[in-house]
């Protein structure tokens, strides 16, 4: 098994290029990615997803949340911060630069992803 | 009736009562009006600062700072189970109890002389109490109001408050008790402030005349479509100082892939925990003077919107959820439902700022609001009853500062 077999199940090592920027940790943070994001890097990571989705969300559901090991957890981060750049991808496509000048000052402070990581 | 005049509707004779005349810009960016307003309505009302599911035991507590009122306020759970509400200042010499915002404790200690005092605000025991010219039994937190409803906590800084909380909120109360809130375990929440005075700040979520312009992307093709271009509602209810919208759906949104899916995830979660029925699903609550709740189970959020100045103010967006995540569908679900309300929230927040920045300069005297923003209207017309019925209460000596 290589490290990148290692990063992700196997079935989505086509992510693993991803797992650096976007595996974040918190919707804080996953936020953040997408706002410093620049749109080769929205387009790149958007585009390896969206097939992949689906299929990772049904992989992870046949498991226990809290029995995911460390490669089910980081994929689970990739998929939430799926659905953040989803947003800048699919509804603000080009105003994106200038639509993240304003989501800072929306400070997200708790969400149910960050409780029971 | 062409098809874009399909929500012109016919105005109410309560809509009509409340007037058609312009409003005075004033009170929308002065001192003094905001100083009253503070006295009038903020320091005697009813107002939304959280829920039951963020005090989970007893020992359980919450601060909450009430910048309008210099003050912060300590929410506890004691043994019984009950819920308390105090200054969190010791009454020996005022220093604030505690600097935490959150926490479990069976007891609050003062770092300055060791008061110690129990989660239901009395005096446990002073070290040399002895040498005191009190009695102990007299030395108890100060008291606030605090009651709630369907899970929600609302804290009154009138110890005897001229209304219940359910006097207050009347048959609201009631519907607000059959939502999912009420038995919501856990919560999105995004924060912000604004260089915004209170009410231009709510104001902006209690109209839909903004939507096309302002939300063209963000919107997600739900909320405006072809035979209603500015997604007005399909009714606005009038209750005492609280009002009511039932929104309007596009019967055939344009919605992304990812919007598709991520809402086809949070559903079957939803259903399972039989939250898909709402009876209240498209009922939009605006609570007076500064709390919104929207019945939709799919993005049944909170939002409350406290003062600070006259042209600043902090908002608090929660999304409410009922149950741990289920699965990663449901966590996905919850992360894009938050993800994409903050995108449209924050278009929104930009653009108030904008509004507060022209009106600050005082050009407009005069504020004209068309029949679709009679909530903005009816929201001033209690804000203004309330303030001269405060002034006069000044003038008969009646009032206390
Ligand atoms: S001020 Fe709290 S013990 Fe003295
Ligand atoms: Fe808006």
């Amino acid at each position: 098994m290589n490290a990148t077999e290692r990063l992700l199940p196997a079935d989505f090592a086509a992510l693993a290029p991803f797992v650096e920027f976007w595996a974040a940790d918190t919707a804080a943070a996953r936020a953040h990615c997408r706002d410093i994001s620049d749109e080769a890097g929205r387009a790149a990571f958007y585009n390896a997803a969206v097939d992949l989705v689906p299929q990772a969300l049904a992989w992870l559901d046949a498991r226990p949340l809290n029995g995911w090991d460390e490669s089910e957890q980081r994929l689970m981060k990739l998929v939430l911060s799926f659905a953040h750049v989803a947003l800048a991808v699919e509804l603000h496509r080009e105003e994106e630069p200038q639509h993240a000048r304003n989501r800072p000052y929306m400070r997200i402070t708790r969400a149910p992803a960050d409780c029971e990581r | 009736m062409s098809a874009q005049h399909q929500y012109q509707m016919s105005e109410t004779e309560e809509a009509l009562a409340l007037g058609t005349g312009p409003l005075p810009a004033g009170p929308y960016y002065r001192d003094d009006y905001f100083a009253l307003e503070c006295e009038a309505i903020f320091k005697r009302t009813w107002l939304n600062i959280g829920h039951g599911c963020e005090l989970p035991e007893p020992g359980s507590f919450i601060v909450r700072q009430f910048d309008f009122a210099n003050a912060s306020i300590l929410i506890t759970r004691d043994n019984d189970g009950n819920l308390g509400a105090f200054h969190n200042v010791c009454t020996h010499r005022g220093t604030q109890l505690t600097q935490e915002a959150c926490g479990k404790r069976a007891s609050f200690t003062c770092p300055y002389h060791g008061w110690t005092f129990n989660s239901n605000g009395d005096l446990r025991g002073a070290p040399d109490l002895e040498r005191f010219y009190v009695e102990k039994k007299e030395l108890g937190l100060n008291r606030v109001s605090v009651a709630v409803c369907a899970g929600l906590i609302f804290v009154n800084l009138d110890p005897s408050p001229r209304q219940s909380l359910r006097e207050y909120l009347g048959v609201l109360g009631e519907q607000l008790e059959t939502q999912p809130v009420a038995s919501a375990t856990t919560y999105s929440e995004y924060v912000y402030e604004i260089d915004g005075n209170w009410k231009i700040t709510y104001d902006n979520f209690q109209e839909n005349y903004h939507l096309r312009f302002i939300h063209a992307r963000s919107g997600g093709g739900g909320a405006v479509g072809p035979e209603n271009q500015f997604g007005y509602p399909e009714k606005y209810g009038f209750h005492g100082e609280h009002r009511t919208q039932k929104i309007w759906t596009n019967p055939a949104p344009q919605l992304s892939a990812t919007q598709k899916l991520a809402f086809g995830k949070l559903v079957p979660a939803l259903m399972q925990r039989g939250m898909m029925n709402a009876a209240h699903a498209r009922d939009y609550y605006a609570l007076f003077p500064n709390f919104f709740l929207i019945g939709t189970p799919t993005q049944h959020f909170t939002h409350y919107v406290m003062p600070i100045s006259a042209r600043k103010s902090r908002g608090v967006i929660r999304i409410y959820w009922v149950g741990d995540d289920m699965n990663a569908s449901e966590r996905f679900g919850r992360e894009f439902s938050m993800a994409m309300a903050r995108d449209v929230h924050a278009e929104d927040r930009a653009v108030i700022e904008a509004g507060q920045r022209g009106l600050n300069s005082g050009a407009l005297k005069h504020i004209h609001l068309q029949s679709q923003e009679v909530l903005l209207r009816h929201l001033m017309h209690h804000v203004d009853a309330k303030v001269k019925a405060y002034q006069a209460e000044l003038a008969a000596g009646g009032a206390q500062q």
